[in-house]
């Protein structure tokens, strides 16, 4: 995986995408993104594939080199029954972003339904069931992302409501009730990130502070360009930027990041740290397909604190 | 106060406005949106003024009998300047509505800012001091109320966030007044109706034997912009996501020239009410974002109204 000048942070893995509607063992419209994890040397994605139906739902796929996966055909969220969750979810579920904690791991994903967009929190400890725990936004909310640890005794969520577009950070004592939130990053006019942010990634723990990557939107005459980027957060008081990178890691340029059903996308929703220190980003392109990208953790924080090739 | 066939349910008081820029003691652009409270035997008006820089703030008028207001001096609350606050409050606060519960007075409100509008919290116990307590809400909120009772153990509140591009009511619960959730969606607008566009809670929810009563407001959007009207709805005692029943008609619409002419035409909005040992309903509101006025009813016959939908 060499990495050319002029291109981006991350390196593209040289077969990419890693799964397309091909490896789909059903048949459905297109796929967006993937949450993941490393459990026991095995990797787990949770990717949300849009069935013929047109609504989303959250699928298991599996790996034992991070490259090649089988996918499960049987949704493993799909569009609640349940009558708390039912009119919240009934147009799909999407998204899943997955944390460790506690010895159990947490997802958080959208929910579409007649109100608008929520998320929702849920657990499960071998990934075989799923609990619902409970809807923990109110509309429109997207791009939920808990921390891996309690912050000062609080657990911690990253949330991006509409209004505004930036990214939030909400506190909570039980998982289920939210508040003293705060802004954490906005979108900045004139830049790659202008027109609206999320959290990307769920925030990884490093020395230099919590790794975000995030996704950062710009508005064109042609439609939107949906890019990657990286920020450092007060490891106490994640509200506070250390860093923040002037330029995307990671943009749309190869086609199957350029055409699908929504064109000029990178969107990731997970990303694993290997024990090398290697970092597995894996991104949504297009809405067409899923890819793998990779960096390294030093290589990514020297990067954020520097940003050299931006001028 | 003669109540005229085919005019509204509400009759308003025949001496409205009840209070406009003319009755600040200092310069204002206008005053609108306030939220009423008998306090120590006076009539206080907890309400926003729109400042000449053009962002809002909070002044407080008393009155003996509840007709005629004087205003205080000065200010009694504005948008922080230091501290947590200031930053999401630097656009101004807005459109105050109080709830007594155990002796104190809540007053949720709108924080805005350049990050959107949220709902906060603040209380007093004298109306002298006010002090914050919490934001509580995502920004993209707005009409925040408190119930005045805790409804299975837990706080409960109002409130109107926008999904999908619809403005509905929700309700929220918490066990501190600052971490909230369980969020269920409670009204929604109606197609075709007089609150087609947007709805937002209006009145603190006036607990009666048919259920929790919410005097909310709806949004129509016209060619010309939005109309604004006052509507009602019974909400379940025990499980207030629950409605009970709905009244099709506007208890209260623009007609007056205060109403249909101002900064904002055709708005009346109201922020809170007084119900009478007479079981008479002052409804107060902001019309036309420019004035307060006061609209009147037998609160049992709005009940009733209400509950036959």
């Amino acid at each position: 995986m060499p990495r050319k000048f002029g291109q981006d942070i991350i390196r593209r893995w040289k077969e990419n995408p890693v799964i397309t509607s091909e490896d789909i063992p059903f048949k459905c419209h297109d796929m967006y993104n993937a949450g993941c994890i490393k459990i026991d040397g095995e990797y787990l994605l949770l990717i949300t594939i849009e069935k013929l139906d047109g609504r989303p739902a959250i699928f298991r796929a599996r790996s034992e080199d991070g490259l090649f996966f089988e996918i499960e055909r049987e949704p493993f969220i799909a569009s609640s029954t349940d009558v708390d969750f039912k009119e919240y979810e009934e147009m799909g579920v999407l998204d899943a972003r997955i944390t460790a904690l506690n010895d159990e791991f947490y997802i958080v994903y959208l929910a579409m339904g007649r109100h608008g967009i929520v998320l929702v929190l849920g657990k499960t400890k071998d990934f075989k069931e799923f609990e619902r725990m409970e809807v923990v936004s109110q509309p429109d909310t997207k791009a939920g992302a808990l921390f891996p640890r309690k912050i000062n005794g609080r657990f911690a969520l990253l949330e991006k409501p509409r209004y505004g577009g930036s990214i939030w950070i909400a506190y909570s004592n039980d998982l289920l009730t939210w508040g003293a939130r705060e802004v954490v990053l906005t979108p900045r006019a004139g830049f790659w990130d202008q027109g609206r942010i999320g959290c990307a990634v769920p925030p990884m723990e490093t020395e230099a502070g919590w790794l975000l990557f995030y996704y950062g939107v710009k508005k064109t005459s042609a439609g939107t360009i949906t890019k990657i980027g990286a920020a450092i957060l007060d490891k106490e008081d994640p509200a506070k930027v250390i860093n923040r990178s002037i330029i995307p890691i990671l943009s749309p340029r190869k086609l199957y990041e350029r055409i699908g059903d929504l064109n000029n996308v990178v969107f990731s929703t997970g990303a694993i740290l290997e024990d090398t220190g290697e970092i597995k980003l894996y991104y949504g392109a297009a809405d067409n397909c899923i890819c793998l990208g990779t960096t390294t953790l030093s290589e990514i924080i020297d990067f954020c604190k520097n940003d050299l090739e931006a001028f | 106060m003669v109540r005229k066939i085919g005019r509204d349910f509400l009759y308003r008081y025949e001496e409205n406005p009840i209070l406009t820029a003319e009755d600040i003691p200092f310069r204002c652009n206008t005053v609108f949106n306030g939220s009423p409270v008998k306090y120590e035997g006076e009539y206080l008006i907890l309400f926003r003024v729109e400042g000449l820089q053009g962002y809002s703030f909070f002044a407080l008028a008393r009155s003996r009998k509840g007709f005629f207001y004087k205003v205080d001096e000065k200010p009694v609350m504005l948008p922080a300047k230091k501290g947590k606050f200031a930053k999401y409050e630097e656009r101004g606060i807005e459109d105050p509505r109080i709830t007594f519960m155990d002796g104190v007075y809540y007053i949720l409100f709108t924080a805005a800012s350049a990050f959107g509008p949220m709902i906060e919290i603040a209380k007093t116990e004298d109306f002298k001091k006010y002090e914050r307590i919490a934001l509580v809400s995502s920004p993209g909120n707005k009409d925040g109320v408190l119930f005045p009772e805790k409804i299975k153990g837990k706080y409960a509140r109002l409130d109107r966030p926008i999904g999908n591009d619809i403005g509905s009511i929700w309700i929220s619960y918490s066990d501190d007044l600052i971490y909230w959730g369980h969020s269920k969606a409670v009204i929604t607008p109606r197609p075709g109706y007089w609150d087609s566009y947007r709805i937002g809670a209006s009145v603190p929810p006036i607990k009666t034997d048919k259920g929790w009563l919410e005097i909310y407001h709806g949004v129509r959007m016209t060619a010309s912009g939005p109309i604004y009207h006052a509507g009602s709805v019974l909400l379940d005692l025990e499980d207030p996501s629950k409605i009970v029943a709905r009244c099709d008609e506007p208890i209260l619409s623009p007609r007056e020239n205060y109403e249909r002419i101002g900064d904002v035409n055709n708005v009346v909005f109201a922020c809170g009410a007084i119900v009478e040992e007479d079981r008479t309903i002052k409804v107060y509101y902001g019309s036309a974002d420019t004035s307060i006025c006061m609209a009147m009813g037998d609160l049992d016959e709005l009940i009733e109204r209400t509950y036959n939908g």
